[in-house]
């Protein structure tokens, strides 16, 4: 199995500022002290292998969007933030030249605006022949979806898509297949609801997408669940938007979750993997990169059994699990 | 992580409530470790010396149960104050931002004079 990530920010499409991308190759070429490289090739492996992740690349800044691969069968993809227009685009390339099935299923956590803002600049709906499904535990996703294709909002309207687009309402406490792929999902604290997927392949393997779920204070005896969802996963995406602190003082009740909590669940669950997601708008690559080597170390300090590895997500990173 | 037990040591000094835990903050033992905090949070008045010398580390649910203290403390009027972290815990404190929340002291005398 392949989690792809198209889109790892939380709340607001950012974008590197021409300064940013300056003070970036600045930062590099001071650091190479004057070498010379023979080409491109041996300059990015310079990149790559003698300076850190903030300074020669950026974690990205389009919203959630998260595809999951099996090697087979239809796309799986989590969320439609706006990191799915360029996979819309990329999944018609493998289409034209992989043989891959015209078929989309999307799985979607919520409906705020971040979470499918997306979907209008999504190609292959708009292409005659496409299956898409959309499921979500949400009864009211085809509402959310339409709406925002209303002149008021946007341009073309939702029953202008020539793809065949289907609504399937999911239930907690069932297995749902997708071809060699079983889906179930779990309800989680966030304005609205929002919903946590588990993925499981022919071979066992285990993606957890959870995101926009916020693990309420008074409520620790429920985290149970949540634990029991995200047991023995390979891989568990989290929300972790934001500072432990900031999550239980000016930002409680925002529906966001930590670091820190996520690396306790995913212990408690004996998860293999935790890619750190829904990154805070706010926070420059540095800060993300700070937040990484915090969340590893804190692993470290709280570990007591196997280690968890701690991955932190960006635009265009993939993980075989 | 389970089995684990907290014992604990509370002396009242210069008008405050100095309370000493002892063992690992862990989910085996973090709902006894908050309901005793909140107790005594919500009992004092004026300040409440969380003495974490005796602590070994603290995973979200003990830092989550200072939080849930200090608003006890709040609707009861004592404040609560963390003295004498070890080496972990300071840095658990860093890592979570905690030490912005609450005030961290060295030593239990600064807590009190502070």
């Amino acid at each position: 199995m392949q989690v792809r990530f198209w889109g790892t920010r939380g709340s607001l499409p950012v974008a590197a500022k021409a300064a940013t991308v300056r003070d970036k190759i600045a930062a590099a070429l001071v650091a190479a002290g004057g070498r010379k490289f023979a080409d491109e090739a041996e300059a990015r492996t310079y990149l790559e292998t003698e300076l850190d992740f903030a300074a020669a690349h950026t974690y990205g800044g389009a919203t959630s969007c998260v595809e999951v691969d099996v090697g087979k069968g239809a796309f799986i993809i989590c969320d439609m933030g706006s990191g799915l227009r360029e996979f819309g685009l990329d999944s018609l390339r493998r289409c034209a030249t992989e043989a891959h099935p015209r078929e989309w299923h999307f799985f979607l956590s919520h409906l705020h605006w971040d979470h499918i803002m997306g979907f209008p600049f999504f190609v292959p709906a708009f292409v005659p022949g496409s299956k898409i499904v959309i499921h979500a535990g949400h009864v009211d996703a085809e509402t959310a979806l339409r709406r925002q294709q209303e002149e008021i909002s946007f341009p073309v309207p939702f029953d202008w898509l020539k793809g065949d687009i289907e609504f399937r309402t999911l239930q907690t406490g069932q297995d749902y297949r997708i071809g060699a792929v079983s889906v179930s999902l779990i309800e989680q604290h966030h304005s609205h609801l929002s919903y946590g997927f588990r993925f499981q392949d022919a071979a066992g393997t285990v993606a957890i997408f959870s995101t926009d779920s916020e693990h309420k204070i008074d409520q620790m005896a429920g985290e149970a669940n949540v634990v029991e969802f995200f047991a023995g996963a390979d891989l568990v995406v989290c929300d972790t938007m934001y500072s432990l602190a900031d999550s239980v003082s000016m930002k409680e009740d925002w529906g966001h979750s930590s670091n820190i909590v996520a690396i306790d669940l995913c212990h408690e669950a004996a998860a293999k993997r935790l890619a750190l997601f829904h990154h805070e708008p706010t926070y420059s690559d540095a800060d993300i990169q700070r937040m990484h080597r915090e969340s590893i170390r804190y692993e470290e300090l709280t570990r007591d059994a196997a280690p968890l590895e701690v991955l932190c997500a960006y635009d265009g990173l993939t993980v075989e699990i | 992580m389970g089995g684990s037990t907290l014992n604990w040591q509370v002396d009242d000094r210069d008008g405050a409530r100095i309370v000493t835990p002892d063992g690992r903050v862990d989910e085996s033992t973090a709902t006894a470790f908050t309901e005793r905090l909140i107790a005594e949070t919500g009992a004092a008045r004026g300040k409440v010396v969380l003495d974490l010398s005796g602590i070994a580390y603290m995973s979200s649910r003990g830092l989550r149960a200072l939080t849930l203290a200090q608003r006890e403390g709040t609707r009861a009027g004592s404040t609560l104050l963390l003295a004498k972290p070890n080496e972990t815990m300071r840095e658990i404190l860093a890592i979570s931002r905690y030490d912005m929340i609450f005030k961290v002291t060295d030593t239990i005398e600064d807590a009190l004079t502070g």
